[in-house]
């Protein structure tokens, strides 16, 4: 990874802190950004990268020297590059300045996953936007946004622990098109990633009822037999019945079925009483395998339950009450 | 993962190769050879895709450049050989430059050689030179600026500008730049005096006349053609046969080679002529040379600056003159050098080694017994000279131990030297004093620029002679042979072409076209504090300061930038094409001629139902247009691109007849 420590070079030393002071300063004077919100002069602060003061130790030089030699030629090339240079303060400001962030969005993720957050850029005007960049101490994106387009920046961020993840400031930043300036805006997002707990990596076999009071019988998939209909499109190959179609020229595929007594009940008070996080990790494996399984199951916390189901909405349902528990 | 990728290589290596171009050129054969090979090596290793050469094989190049380089220019502190190192390192620098940062580097230190070369070159094809490197250089840097933004993607940025975009944006970015670099440039304060020393050459050699004057010295200058410098009146211009500009003057005499003896240099003129009504005023400005003599009509009435006169008139400068310079001048040719002539000069002046040239020796005892009289011999010795068959000629015969008597005998063919030499040598052993003066006759005025421009091969030597009534007195014993040497100049005298391409016309034009060079030496080269300060003499302020020309600078650049935005606003960074939105707008283009035209507020979807609608046939294809184009703009796996162009080619409705 030879980028992320360029990044980190990059961030070391007056950089950093100047890029502390700045996310404080915004920090304090406008508080969370409000989306969406388009960039403008007051929100973009333009500074020399370090290839820019180099190349600017550089131009001193050579006017220096032109200077002491009485070199006319020497100091109008140094000239014109610094010119240039200043040229550049304009346009790497430019470059970002009528940006819209449109929103920042976030799927759900497990503990210990990285979180990747969805930034939404919109260019409204009819100039392309090059090498627009998203900068946040796990990551960063970069894109080019043509004329009256969209675009997204993806930022990862770790995740440690279930909950509500808040997203770290980031910022929107670019260099286009020398290098020598970087121009960038701090947006403090108030964009939220749900993560769930950890699976438990080996977890004890799934508490099946056997009673099956609440479970419905699902078709489609399950261990047993049920019947055979005509093959449709998504059907797994393995499912295809593949004598039956053999026989009549057309697919056929097995409809299996869970048997209607098999459900489970995924209940917190049942799991005697252990270190609560290592519980909930177990909810979490327990509910993934059952949905995996076409179980169905239901979910008994401390002031939620949900009844037995199936499906990935239910499945969210249980993943969202397991992460937000609070003991 | 942060290699530049091998466009940006190539362009990288293309900036680099510019900007040596020139210091290749005055490179030892040694260490041009180990220049180019690193550059040729890593050429071919972008096309090839060659492996990078393991350590001691770069350690190996650079212990062969350095001692090509120590070899070649014996110590490294002149600043030709500076620059070569700087040249040679950057070139074996691209053996090793596979990042981002290493390329920067080797960009940043070509536009500093560019800066370099102004040392050695500062002629009017010199800023365009440095325009083209700056442009490779800004085309790399953004594309440098493009592979680090896209360093960690572990894939290329996305290229969609062609080579002209890419070449017409940063021609943009250096025209606007322009404006705010002619501000700095006339604004930003200058020394007065260096910060620390100048070295006392930078020329790969010295060039013009020099300090000693041999038959054939003066011959070489005539191939010449370089300007040695221009001189500008301020009132009338003396006629072509006054144009007798000074430069070093020699007394001693060893049978052979003429050099400037113990006086000359070192005695400093005792009187000086004052400037009278009709005296010339002008401005010389000097090519660099290196050497410093200063070049003035006789007789300098003013000393400029940082110069001294000595008392044989020749304007001495203190340092060598490694870089253009202007002077002014006032000088009066009414004036009389050394009314009086004492003992050690007259004796220098007479000065013969003994016992050569016995037959010019007899010749002028016999003469001089017919006449006496110290202006008649000199007219004699002329009258000779004029009716004999003497010829002025480039292709003068070698001389042997008695140069004197082979050419006033045998040879009678020479160029000015020849004639100046023989003729003091006569007039010394007639016991008339004589001296050679070297320097340039004549000139080629330019109506266009109102100057008098003075090339090397306008290179001349004469004598001076002491008589009692007019002390110091120029003859030209050239002129004599032929006059039309200085009445129109040495290339006239002539008559036959000097080489392949000397053609009057094609000199002509070279002449004309040099008021450009004049005016740029004029304008850019010779600017400096003294001008600054007087840059607002007409409104007034006759001496300004270094804040109020920052302050000025300052303003200048905030105007400008108010002026400059406007037009960056319509800089559009290089082309971009996007072949969706392309084939989008075609697909709009003939719904607009079937008569279905887009709001701007319409999306695509919202668009396709409109149009589906007004044009039920297609209706299939133009869900199906819209589809791909939002899913080509949308979906994280876009359809390939040719299904959309593909559809987009077959949709056509018919024309509206409306």
């Amino acid at each position: 990874m030879t980028h992320s420590s360029t990044i980190a070079s990059e961030q070391s030393g007056i950089g950093q802190r100047f890029d502390s002071w700045v996310l404080d300063r915004v920090r304090r004077r406008r508080g969370p950004t409000e989306l969406p919100r388009t960039l403008e002069y007051r929100h973009i602060y333009v500074m020399p990268t370090r290839f820019g003061f180099w190349f600017g130790m550089l131009l001193a030089l050579t006017v220096i020297g032109g200077l002491n030699f009485n070199n006319n030629m020497t100091l109008m090339l140094g000239f014109l590059l610094a010119a240039i240079a200043q040229l550049t303060t304009l346009l790497v400001y430019r470059n970002l300045a009528g940006i819209r962030i449109d929103a920042v969005r976030a799927s759900p993720v497990f503990a210990e996953e990285s979180a990747c957050f969805k930034v939404l850029l919109k260019n409204p005007e009819e100039r392309s936007r090059f090498a627009i960049q998203a900068e946040s101490p796990d990551g960063g994106d970069v894109i080019d946004i043509n004329p009256q387009a969209s675009g997204q920046l993806s930022l990862n961020q770790m995740t440690v622990s279930r909950g509500w993840l808040q997203m770290a400031p980031f910022r929107i930043e670019n260099r286009y098109p020398l290098g020598l300036f970087r121009a960038w805006s701090v947006v403090i997002p108030t964009a939220r990633c749900l993560v769930y707990p950890k699976p438990a990596p080996h977890p004890p076999a799934l508490p099946k009822t056997g009673r099956g009071d609440y479970g419905a019988a699902s078709q489609g998939e399950g261990e047993h037999f049920h019947g055979l209909r005509e093959f449709q499109p998504g059907d797994p190959l393995r499912r295809i019945a593949w004598r039956t179609s053999a026989r009549h020229q057309k697919l056929y595929s097995r409809v299996m079925e869970s048997p209607r007594d098999e459900a489970c009940e995924l209940n917190w008070y049942l799991m005697g009483s252990g270190n609560p996080e290592e519980k909930l990790s177990i909810l979490t494996a327990w509910v993934l395998r059952a949905e995996r399984r076409q179980i169905p199951y239901s979910l008994e916390m401390p002031g939620a339950a949900l009844p037995a189901d199936l499906g990935e909405d239910h499945r969210d349902a249980c993943l969202e009450i397991l992460a937000l528990y609070k003991p | 993962m942060s290699d530049p990728g091998r466009k940006t290589n190539l362009w990288l290596i293309a900036t680099l190769v510019l900007a040596m171009s020139p210091q290749v050129l005055s490179m030892p054969i040694s260490v041009l050879v180990l220049t180019l090979l690193p550059l040729f090596w890593r050429i071919g290793s972008e096309i090839r895709d060659w492996k990078p050469l393991p350590a001691w094989v770069r350690h190996g190049a650079t212990a062969a450049a350095l001692a090509a380089l120590f070899f070649s220019y014996g110590d490294l502190s002149g600043r030709r050989a500076a620059v070569s190192l700087l040249t040679v390192m950057l070139s074996l620098k691209l053996i090793e430059c596979y990042r981002i940062r290493d390329a920067r580097l080797v960009i940043c230190f070509s536009l500093f050689l560019c800066a370099t070369q102004f040392l050695f070159a500062q002629g009017v094809l010199m800023p365009f030179y440095a325009a083209a490197t700056v442009m490779l250089a800004l085309v790399t840097l953004t594309k440098l600026q493009r592979a680090e933004a896209w360093a960690r993607e572990g894939e290329p940025p996305p290229v969609k500008a062609s080579l002209l975009a890419e070449l017409s944006f940063s021609f943009r970015l250096l025209a606007l730049a322009v404006p705010v670099g002619i501000a700095f440039f006339i604004f930003f304060p200058r020394l007065a005096s260096p910060l620390w020393g100048i070295p006392d050459s930078t020329l790969d050699s010295k060039t013009g006349l020099s300090d000693s004057m041999s038959p054939g010295s003066i011959q070489t200058l005539f191939m010449d053609d370089s300007p040695a410098f221009r001189a500008e009146f301020s009132g009338t211009i003396p006629p072509a046969e006054q144009l007798y500009w000074r430069g070093p003057v020699f007394w001693r005499f060893d049978g052979r080679t003429w050099t400037s003896g113990f006086y000359g240099r070192n005695i400093d003129a005792a009187a000086v002529p004052m400037p009278m009504d009709q005296s010339w005023a002008y401005t010389i400005q000097l090519e660099p040379n290196e050497q410093n003599w200063l070049f003035a009509l006789d007789y300098p009435a003013s000393v400029p600056p940082d110069a001294r006169l000595t008392m044989d008139f020749q304007l001495l400068r203190r340092r060598p003159v490694i870089q253009l310079i202007q002077y002014s001048i006032i000088s009066n040719p009414d004036f009389t050098d050394m009314p009086e002539l004492s003992g050690p000069f007259r004796l220098q002046a007479l000065d013969l080694p003994d016992g050569s040239n016995p037959r010019t020796r007899a010749l002028v005892d016999q003469w001089r017994r017919e006449t006496p009289d110290d202006s008649g011999f000199v007219s004699r010795v002329l009258e000779h000279f004029n009716r004999e068959p003497f010829h002025y000629s480039l292709d003068a015969p070698l001389l042997g131990a008695h140069p004197a008597d082979e050419f006033l005998f045998d040879t009678r063919r020479g160029f000015c030297e020849h004639y100046a030499s023989t003729f003091a040598v006569m007039m010394r052993m007639a016991g008339i004093p004589a001296r050679i003066v070297t320097g340039y006759q004549g000139g080629w005025f330019s109506e266009l620029g109102n100057y008098v421009l003075i090339r090397q091969s306008d290179a001349h030597a004469w004598t001076e002679v002491w008589l009692d009534e007019s002390g110091w007195t120029r003859v030209d014993p050239t002129a004599a042979v032929s006059p039309l040497r200085v009445q129109q100049g040495s290339l006239g005298a002539l008559g036959a072409p000097r080489h392949l391409l000397d053609y009057s016309w094609l000199r002509g034009l070279r002449n004309s076209a040099d008021v450009v060079q004049q005016r740029w030496n004029d304008w850019v080269i010779e600017y400096g504090a003294g001008r600054q300060a007087r840059l607002f003499a007409p409104l007034g302020l006759d001496h300004m300061s270094p804040v109020m020309l920052v302050s000025v600078l300052f303003l200048a650049i905030a105007v400008f930038s108010v002026i400059i935005f406007p037009i960056v606003l319509r800089i559009k960074g290089p082309g971009h094409k996007d072949p969706v939105q392309q084939a989008w707008r075609k697909f709009l283009k003939r719904l607009e001629k079937a008569g279905v035209t887009a709001l701007p507020s319409d999306g695509a979807i919202e668009l396709a139902e409109a149009a589906a609608h007004a044009l039920p046939a297609h209706s299939d294809a133009i869900h199906r247009i819209a589809h791909l184009y939002t899913h080509s703009r949308y979906a994280p796996v876009p359809p390939p691109f040719a299904d959309l162009k593909q559809a987009i080619l077959d949709f056509r409705p018919a024309k509206n007849a409306s």
